[in-house]
């Protein structure tokens, strides 16, 4: 191995661990309000960039259905809830919230696709379909067992992303597909060449770190949704609205995953089913960095990248191996530094 | 909780007993993994059978299709399925080797003909039950590895994907190695799903091969391409069969240009001599398949359902005259009149089985295409 | 509703039915269904593993395939490329097997919250990628061709056949597993998940506990890889996905997590919902699609939305009426006891105790002493560090500094588990008492070190003898507290002033020395707090020495020999009852407190 290879690989790590890294940043924001650890995060990628990629083509994405589909899911439940308390007054809202807006929205997009708009139009609309999946999600599968065990709200996510995975093989099938770059630039750095696009993704995930960074240690707004995951019940008897978080959180994150998705799509090619993979490595990025700091995480990603990149050079058949193998020792000393008695409520 | 169990399993049971009645058709049972790793092969053989005749060799024909996930515990819980319950003459499947092997051990298992949609190579011998549709991967590669021969390639670097249609071309590729002059000097591996293959490529660019085979299928084969092509890779690309398809090209880009993959005549029909024995086949069935499944979506795992069910057009009769559909004779009947279909004109080629042979297969059954201006392009 | 109903002995009526079905079955159901209920069987063996990890210990596993493969594989390699017997595979595999988890177990659980189940999808998704990339595996074509079982002579060739063998097994799992959770090992088993401090302050080692389960589970796991090798007769990797991983916990889930027959209900489920959706998607959808899992992911989130338990409650309540009663157990000879030391001989001794959490100091410089025969009594304001104390002596927590002796040992570096043997037994001051099982059960785990038989005893029930002296002195000490009305009743049923008394029953069990009492009579009326008073002094009596924190003064002040008063983590006085109520100093610091 030669330096240029090596300087090469370092870029590589670099830049997929950006991608995890945005995973990662998201994940840790909705485990940090509502304890749940957001697997599916990697979905809403996929969704985003497939959906993109099919608006490009002149296609409908079938990701607005998805949209319909769970709005009216969470409006009935809603309207359940609302009627079983009688609360009449609340039923125009959930009906403005989960039924007239996803319907709007997938109206506009049934409308535009064929259309063919310039290119920063469709990325408008993508964010259109898919930031609203956030609460939306939160509202059908996690509200109801917000008080569950972290460990329940795992299979949760774990049932989430069979779902979601299953829809996304109806609506976009299994080839993969790619969107166009937005700019074609490239910059020489030395002996490599790196690609506007891949810098971007890099600078994405600083400007979210430095955001999440900033909301959660100095806001006012970033305490309450951290008061809201070390005490649910504290956090409402001091007025904090612990439904509102989760779903602003889950709105954060759906809006983090379908910029990461409309970043991605040029780079790589994406699949129906690429996002739990991805899911996974944010996950462990999150992990490596003791899933409490936005920084750390982001370190933790771009090891992750890192170690992907240099592993896939030396025994690229050996690669998932590598990397999951040898985190499994890296979680053992981790949860013995953090050491605390831990007991489930039962 | 036990007797509701038991209650439930009774009316199963008695549903499945119900569904024994007496037929006279040909029934076709198909397990196909439409769906999990392998499903971008498996929804093109899925579709095929939608355009399929209803009657084959003069007999009424059903279809049962399953889904298997691609994955093989369940394409053999599925043909046994087909098999005890559905009672099929014949069993048709499945994408992916292991899938397709446990599909061959059930066949043996019951005595029930097994039409491969997957390149297998097993011996008649051993799988006496089991006739395997696809040209064998070795003639599909010793097309790319004549080319390579012809131009002076001494030195391979093959990637591929880390599963069995990886193995299955890097054997391939290798095997033809020490007879077509050149050496395997790379076997890198990387997953459909994968974000990035620069490790790889770097690894293949500093051995510094005269081509690079790559072993993947469908759009998954574009990255590596496009990789190779960044790193400033001058040298010819070659794929396989499993990514003649549009989207590749269309994942591609322009970056894909002049990628030379072998595959079976039906992927260019319109380009053929006139001469050629499978045009007018190919032609009517491309067409057909663009006119259900959009213009550019031809591809050749939809051509080797076509020709499975040609194959058992031209069996069935010899095998109504000793039988009747539905019984083990049958069975064994339409076995050994699979072995011996002549001259059965199919969408790659043309069949002449026997006993020793159960693919039937030469070289007429492939051709070499190239990207050109955005298509698929027969080299002349 | 937990594993205290899987654990009692299920009605006989439903086993009996389910066996009988079991023999009738292949008789009855067409070949299809048969295989099917192979499947099934194979994956309730699976399944049964996870029971006993997630449901009942708390150890969330989505990495068992890992463990079904490494068997199917070592048996295939066995007989195909070494013409080995299958037997021979079956023993290699369980042995590969048990060495694998035993190095993945000793990490795995000491693993704790979002560790664990990443860890084992870490080892589940690294198994697929080894069993694919090794020649001598096949690579991801997998090994082909292994040989049918044969038994005597006996060739296991076909669905029916191997339905006999699969289930044997499955059955004999299900029954060892029952077993186990019903016995000294199984009590100790289920206070883990939500009581482990507690478990731990009864010597129970929980770690290595956790161990044994998670090798259990991994060699079930292994069993079934071997009777599918040789069922299958086909190996590959793509049926060791985590996906597959995935699936066995859903049926966990499904059926009841936390029960033993609910890894038969999850697993038949599951197996034949997706059998019944494979015939009835594709009627209503044209396109293809992964409907199932789709299916799969709702059902999953109704479940744990409406019945997070699982169906098994649901099964149980609609096969049984009256709730069960249990009868008391019968008399058994009584067990060994611990030689008391003589009265007023040095028994607990602390010497410069220090503790402090992030900074604030709980414990400051603390000394004092406790004699053979002696209630002494610990008070002081909220706060003071009084509950600190407690978890410094039993070892809960370590000291930051300072030596404590208890009979001239040093203590002060023991864990909890290695305290209690010395005699040691306490209370908790937040009631800690393992919800689901009955008042007998709980008391019984008190007597945990009193008792030797371990897991392999209980699957076999070749400890029954033991069982019936532990259940026996638990009994005796539930009466001794004026509980034996409520023996059977289930622990979270009774009100908290009788909570406390069963933590004091289960302090008893122990045969304590020293006995550490945290507020036991917080919430007891009048005559029950004179019943206790009169207990604890027959207690002394018979030489065993009591630690008590109490807020009641009057119940404090008629009962202790002595007192140690603390405020702000520090000894401000110490002396007889009548001088503390006078000691200006303490006088100043509960005034002080009132502020």
């Amino acid at each position: 191995m030669n330096e240029d290879i090596f300087l090469w690989l370092i870029q590589d790590g670099v830049t997929n661990g950006a991608i995890y890294a945005l995973l990662a940043l998201a994940l840790l924001l909705v485990f940090a309000v509502t304890r749940v650890i957001f697997v599916p995060q990697g979905e809403f990628i996929t969704f985003s960039a497939l959906s993109l990629a099919l608006l490009e083509a002149g296609r409908t994405p079938g990701t607005l259905y998805i949209l319909v589909i769970g709005g009216l899911a969470a409006a009935a439940m809603e309207a359940f809830v609302a009627l079983r308390e009688r609360a009449w007054r609340r039923l125009p809202r959930i009906a403005a919230l989960y039924v007239l807006l996803p319907v709007a929205v997938a109206v506009l997009v049934a409308w535009a696709a064929p259309r063919k708009f310039d290119q920063w139009i469709q990325v408008l609309l993508v964010l259109a379909m898919v930031v609203p999946l956030g609460p939306i999600l939160y509202r059908i599968a996690y509200q109801p067992l917000a008080n569950a065990s972290v460990l329940v709200l795992f299979i949760v996510s774990m049932a989430v992303h069979y779902v979601l995975t299953g829809l996304s093989l109806v609506f976009f099938g299994s080839e993969g597909l790619r969107s166009r770059p937005f700019w074609d630039a490239k910059f020489r750095l030395g002996v490599l060449e790196v690609s506007a696009q891949s810098i971007c993704v890099v600078v994405a995930s600083l400007v979210l770190i430095l955001i999440l960074w900033f909301l959660f240690e100095h806001s006012i707004y970033g305490k309450a949704l951290r008061a809201t995951a070390m005490n649910r019940v504290g956090a409402r008897l001091v007025g904090i609205p612990t439904v509102l978080t989760g779903h602003l959180s889950f709105l954060l994150a759906a809006l983090i995953g379908a910029v990461s998705g409309i970043l991605i799509a040029p780079i790589t090619t994406l699949y129906y089913d690429t996002g739990f993979l991805f899911g996974l490595k944010g996950f462990v990025g999150a992990i490596l960095g003791g899933m409490g700091s936005y920084p750390l995480a982001a370190l933790g990603s771009i090891a992750v990248g890192l170690l992907e990149s240099f592993s896939s050079f030396w025994a690229s058949a050996f690669k998932e191996v590598i990397v999951f193998t040898l985190i499994i020792p890296m979680l053992a000393w981790l949860s013995l530094r953090s050491r605390h008695v831990e007991e489930d409520e039962e | 909780m036990n007797r509701r169990l038991t209650i439930a399993f009774a009316l199963l049971a008695a549903g499945a007993l119900g569904a024994l009645g007496a037929r006279a058709d040909v029934t076709v049972g198909v397990t196909l993994g439409a769906t999990g790793p392998g499903a971008s092969l498996g929804v093109h053989y899925k579709n095929a059978f939608q355009l399929m005749p209803k009657t084959l060799g003069g007999q009424p024909v059903k279809y049962i299709i399953l889904e298997d996930g691609s994955d093989a515990t369940n394409a053999g819980k599925n043909a046994r399925k087909l098999i005890s319950e559905d009672k099929v003459d014949v069993v048709m499947g499945s994408n992916g080797v292991p899938s397709s092997l446990q599909i061959a051990q059930v066949a043996t298992e019951t005595q029930t003909p097994f039409l491969c949609l997957t390149p297998i190579a097993v011996k008649p011998d051993q799988y006496k039950w089991t006739f395997s549709v696809p040209q064998p991967t070795e003639l599909m590669m010793s097309a790319v590895a004549e080319h390579m021969k012809a131009h002076g390639v001494k030195t391979v670097g093959f990637i591929g994907f880390s599963d069995g249609w990886g193995d299955l071309m890097y054997t391939a590729t290798e095997s033809l190695a020490a007879s077509h002059g050149y050496k395997v000097v790379t076997n890198e591996r990387y997953a459909r799903a994968d974000t990035s293959v620069t490790g790889q490529v770097l690894k293949i660019i500093a051995a510094n091969p005269d081509a690079v085979v790559v072993g993947g299928s469908g759009t998954g084969g574009a990255l590596p391409h496009l990789a190779l092509v960044e790193h400033g890779y001058k040298g010819q690309i070659y794929h396989n069969h499993g990514t003649v398809n549009a989207e590749f090209i269309k994942v591609g880009g322009k970056s894909v240009e002049g990628a030379i993959a072998p595959t079976g005549p039906l992927i260019v029909p319109e380009e053929l001599p006139a001469s050629n024995a499978t045009r007018a086949v190919a032609l009517d069935f491309t067409k057909r398949y663009e006119a259900a499944f959009g213009a550019g979506s031809r591809n050749a795992f939809a051509g080797y359902t076509h020709d499975a069910v040609m194959l058992l057009d031209a069996a069935i009769p010899a095998a109504t005259k000793k039988a009747k559909p539905g019984t083990p004779e049958f069975r064994a009947a339409l076995r050994d009149a699979l072995e011996n279909v002549k001259n059965v004109v199919g969408t790659h080629g043309v069949y002449n089985l026997t006993p020793a042979n159960h693919n039937g297969l030469d070289e007429r059954a492939r051709v070499l295409v190239r990207v050109e201006s955005g298509t698929w392009r027969l080299m002349k | 509703m937990t594993a205290a109903s899987a654990a009692k002995l299920r009605p006989h009526p439903a086993l009996a039915a389910f066996v009988a079905f079991l023999v009738v079955a292949p008789f009855a159901l067409s070949e299809f269904y048969v295989t099917l209920m192979n499947y099934i069987g194979l994956a309730t063996l699976v399944v049964l593993g996870l029971v006993l990890l997630t449901g009942v210990t708390g150890l969330m596993s989505f990495g068992q395939q890992a463990f079904v493969g490494i068997s199917a594989y070592t048996t295939g390699v066995v007989t195909t490329l070494y013409g080995g017997s299958p037997w021979l595979g079956l023993a290699a595999g369980l042995g590969l097997t048990a060495l694998v988890a035993l190095g993945l177990g000793l990490i795995t659980v000491r693993l704790s919250g979002h560790y664990l189940p990443l860890c084992t999808i870490a080892w589940g998704i690294s198994a697929y990628f080894v069993f694919g990339n090794l020649d001598v595996l096949g690579r991801y074509n997998g090994l082909g061709s292994i040989p049918a079982l044969s038994l005597f002579g006996w060739t296991v060739d076909t669905g029916r056949k191997s339905y006999a063998l699969i289930w044997v097994a499955t059955l004999a799992a299900l029954l060892a597993a029952r077993n186990l959770l019903d016995s000294r090992s199984g009590r100790a088993l289920r206070a883990l998940r939500f009581r482990a401090t507690m478990a731990e302050s009864f010597g129970i080692d929980a770690a290595q506990l956790k161990l044994v389960i998670f090798l259990y589970a991994a060699l079930l796991a292994s069993l079934s890889g071997w009777l599918y090798a040789h069922f299958l007769r086909f190996v590959s990797p793509g049926a060791f996905t985590v996906n597959v991983g995935i699936e066995y916990l859903f049926m966990a889930v499904v059926g009841g997590a936390s029960q033993v027959w609910g890894a038969v209900i999850g697993a038949s489920l599951l197996t034949m919902l997706k059998e019944w959706l494979k015939d009835i998607l594709p009627r209503f959808f044209e396109q293809s699609g992964n409907y199932e899992a789709i299916v799969f992911g709702l059902l999953m989130l109704a479940l744990l939305h409406r019945a997070r338990d699982g169906l098994m409650p649901v099964f149980a309540r609609l096969g049984r009426g009256d709730p069960r009663r249990a009868s008391p157990p019968v008399a058994a000879p009584g067990l060994s006891r611990r030689p008391r030391p003589a009265a007023g001989k040095l028994l607990l001794e602390l010497r410069g105790v220090n503790k402090s959490f992030g900074g604030l100091a709980a414990v400051r410089e603390l000394s004092f002493e406790m004699r053979g025969g002696e209630i002494l009594g610990l008070i002081g304001p909220n706060g003071a560090g009084k509950s600190t104390v407690f978890n410094l002596v039993t070892g809960v927590l370590p000291a930051d500094g300072g030596q404590i002796r208890f009979r001239g040992e040093r203590i002060d570096a023991l864990p909890a588990r290695r305290i209690a043997r010395l005699g040691i037994a306490r209370t908790f001051q937040h009631v800690n008492l393992v919800g689901a099982m009955s008042v007998l059960e709980n008391v019984a785990i008190g007597a945990h070190l009193r008792g030797a038989q371990g897991t392999v005893a209980a699957m076999l029930r070749l400890e029954r003898d033991e069982e019936r002296r532990l259940l026996h002195e638990a009994a005796r000490q539930v009466e001794r507290v004026g509980l034996a009305a409520h023996l059977g009743d289930s622990s979270a049923s009774l009100a908290l002033g009788q909570q406390r008394l069963v933590e004091i029953s289960r302090a008893l069990a122990a045969d304590p020395v020293l006995m550490l009492l945290d507020e036991p009579a917080a919430g007891l009326r009048y005559q029950e707090k004179q019943a206790l008073a009169g207990l604890l002094r027959r207690l002394r009596a018979e030489g065993v020495s009591i630690l008590l924190v109490e807020h009641d003064m009057e119940f404090v002040m008629g009962l202790v020999d002595r007192l140690v008063v603390m405020d702000f983590g520090e000894k401000i006085a110490e002396g007889l009852p009548g001088e503390i109520r006078s000691d200006p100093v303490v006088i100043e610091a509960y005034l002080g407190g009132i502020e």
